[in-house]
């Protein structure tokens, strides 16, 4: 612990010197690069967005307008993989770094140098990315799942993909240890376990999570990889391989990886509840429970993916009865969440506004994933637009909505200035009617066949697209109403209070002056 | 950890106890203290990965049950 206290103290005078880029370049402030992470997550969340606008317009009207066939498919492709790995995961990162450290009593991250490390890797890997779409071939047509045999064919773009997907697992398995280490070595005396903020327990079991699941993605890219360059056949069915060994890799990796973007989305929203509930979170300890068991029952249910991969009946049982009984410590929270809304003296600021969008839609969206779950209904829907409504509704009105929120409720400390309130609501109603315009007619685009991933689609389904590109649009627009009211928020004259809410508990504003000091805790709080 | 001694005596029963409570995702206040105090890292850990371990063979042959009923 000294040790690491005295590095930390050590680095701090030099890290003031550098300026202009040289600052952030080499960084090792857990402040610093926390902000990167969430302008790099932001940026790619309006890169990813670009795509979603390009997919909505084509599929606006029936017939093929303004994307050939090929580069749509890149489109969905990317736009997945970039949200996904790009925009959520960093963005919790993000609040991981500008949080943690804050939030258990430590004067930064326990390995400083790795976590500048960890962030600089997305540039490059964000890079390949973009700019596979300009190579000859163009990029990755054969969705964020990238399935052989699609991926095994298909150029340079795929390689660039697969390459990028490397070194953004080695980033988050570095941030996961990173994180791990923090927590259970660097909080503050007598911040026990259990006297930890539930997103900071959220964390401490993403990263466990993320460092047994990167490492299998990072297995299944490298298969990939020798079988399109070094004459391997693990999925080519040609020289005896199996195509359906990626799906079973890919999901063991992909199931807990749905849950790496929620659990930290948890945690947050545990925060601004009881916050704005000016109540304590109600059943902490549950709470906590329930996260762990999430995460060790996420591992068991990988193959709902696959119920028309084909499988036997044993196994389709087996995946449709574990996936089922995985809602129950989900639903759990729910009901958490509520009791802690009950008889409190509530108030709806922007934050909670979200959070409580959160609950709201997160709940359709755990409702449509148990009817997914169901076999002879997921073999119906499975490649449908209902499987896109269902996970549109926990990734972004779950995910990225706990983001939001949680972005509002931590802006005063981190920049020191409030956030404009009156816009905040206007960009949750705006973001909440138009994602429900957006999504959940998809629900029923789904039900009646329309498949995922096509540029055109039979006339049947043309009202309903249009209503959802027209949401979509709306959406996207508004997220621009977003990055004003950051951007006002920071270059506000006007200094925030230093406790904005009555009601929040936690180190970062009980103990800590707004805006949060370069270095946290110099000398470690002493938590009773 | 003045209850180090503890450790040894009736912890199976707790184990199994907190690892159940933990899968329904419901735990009182007052037990979970108990837990804290009283339970190592590791045993709930293994006594986790035991449950998992449980749970899927217990589905599996409720599975089986079912498939040979018809
Ligand atoms: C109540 C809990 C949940 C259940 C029971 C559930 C169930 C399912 C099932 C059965 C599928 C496969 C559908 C198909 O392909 O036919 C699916 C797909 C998916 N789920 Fe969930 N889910 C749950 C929660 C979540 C959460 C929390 C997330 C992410 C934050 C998530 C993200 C996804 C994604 C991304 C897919 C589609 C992957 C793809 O094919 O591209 N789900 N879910
Ligand atoms: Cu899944």
């Amino acid at each position: 612990m000294a040790a690491v206290h005295g590095d930390v103290h050590g680095h701090g005078h030099d890290d003031h010197h550098p300026t202009g880029i040289m600052r952030w370049v080499t960084t090792t402030n857990h402040k610093d690069i926390g902000s990167m992470y969430l302008w790099f997550s932001l940026t790619m969340f309006f890169t990813g967005g670009f795509l979603a606008m390009g997919i909505r317009a084509e599929l606006f009207q029936p017939g093929i307008q303004i994307l050939e066939p090929e580069l749509f498919n890149s489109f969905t492709t990317l736009h997945g993989l970039i949200m996904v790995f790009g925009a959520i995961m960093p963005a919790f990162v993000g609040f991981a770094n500008w949080q943690i450290p804050m939030m258990v009593g430590a004067p930064d991250m326990a390995f400083a140098r790795m976590n500048n490390w960890s962030f600089w890797l997305l540039i490059p890997a964000a890079l390949l990315l973009v700019s596979s779409f300009f190579v000859p071939g163009g990029a990755a047509a054969g969705g964020w799942t990238f399935y052989p045999p699609l991926s095994a064919q298909g150029g340079l773009g795929v390689d660039m993909m697969l390459f990028a997907v490397h070194i953004l697992g080695a980033s988050s398995i570095m941030g996961a240890i990173n994180i791990i280490t923090t927590v259970l070595n660097m909080r503050a005396p007598g911040m026990t376990l259990m006297k930890m903020p539930m997103f900071v327990w959220t964390w401490l079991i993403t990263a466990y999570l993320l460092v047994l699941a990167m490492p299998v993605l990072a297995g299944v890219v490298t298969m990939l990889i020798t079988d399109r360059h070094f004459g391997t056949s693990f999925f080519n069915a040609a020289g005896g391989g199996d195509p359906v060994l990626f799906q079973h890799i890919f999901w063991f990796f992909g199931h807990p990886e749905v849950y790496i973007m929620i659990l930290p989305a948890f945690g947050i929203v545990s925060e601004i509840i009881p916050t704005f509930s000016r109540k304590p979170l109600f059943g902490y300890s549950s709470m906590v429970y329930a996260t762990a068991s999430i995460a060790i029952l996420s591992c068991i249910v990988w193959a709902h993916h696959m119920f028309t991969a084909g499988m036997p009946t044993v196994g389709q049982l087996f995946f449709m009865y574990a996936t089922m009984l995985i809602a129950v410590p989900t639903a759990v929270k729910v009901f958490n969440w509520t009791a802690t809304m009950w008889k409190g003296e509530m108030t709806f600021e922007t934050p909670m506004l979200f959070a409580i969008g959160f609950i709201f839609l997160f709940v359709i969206g755990g409702f449509s994933g148990v009817i997914c779950a169901i076999v002879p209904i997921d073999i119906q829907v499975q490649d449908t637009y209902y499987v896109i409504a269902h996970f549109h509704y926990v990734l972004v009105s779950g995910a990225l909505f706990a983001l939001f929120g949680g972005a509002y409720y931590w802006l005063p400390k981190w920049t020191g200035h409030m956030y404009d309130e009156t816009l905040g609501k206007w960009h949750f109603w705006l973001s909440m009617i138009f994602f429900n315009m957006a999504f959940f007619v998809q629900h029923f685009l789904g039900l009646a066949g329309m498949p995922r991933r096509i540029p055109d689609y039979a006339l049947q389904f043309a009202d309903f697209n249009m209503i959802s590109s027209i949401g979509a649009f709306g959406f996207g627009l508004t997220q621009l109403l977003f990055v004003y009211i950051v951007i006002k928020c920071i270059r506000s004259k006007e200094p925030a209070p230093e406790k904005p809410w009555d009601g929040a508990k936690t180190l970062e504003w009980t103990h800590l002056p707004t805006p949060a000091p370069y270095h946290s805790f110099e000398t470690p709080p002493v938590v009773k | 950890m003045s209850k180090e001694e503890k450790n040894t005596s009736g912890t199976f029963m707790q184990v199994a106890k907190a690892v159940l409570a933990a899968f329904m995702g419901i735990r009182k206040q007052s037990d979970l203290e108990n837990d804290a105090a009283n339970l190592k890292p590791a045993q709930v850990i293994i006594g986790g990965l035991i449950g998992a371990t449980l749970f899927v063979i217990s589905i599996l042959v409720l599975v089986k049950i079912i498939v040979n009923l018809n």
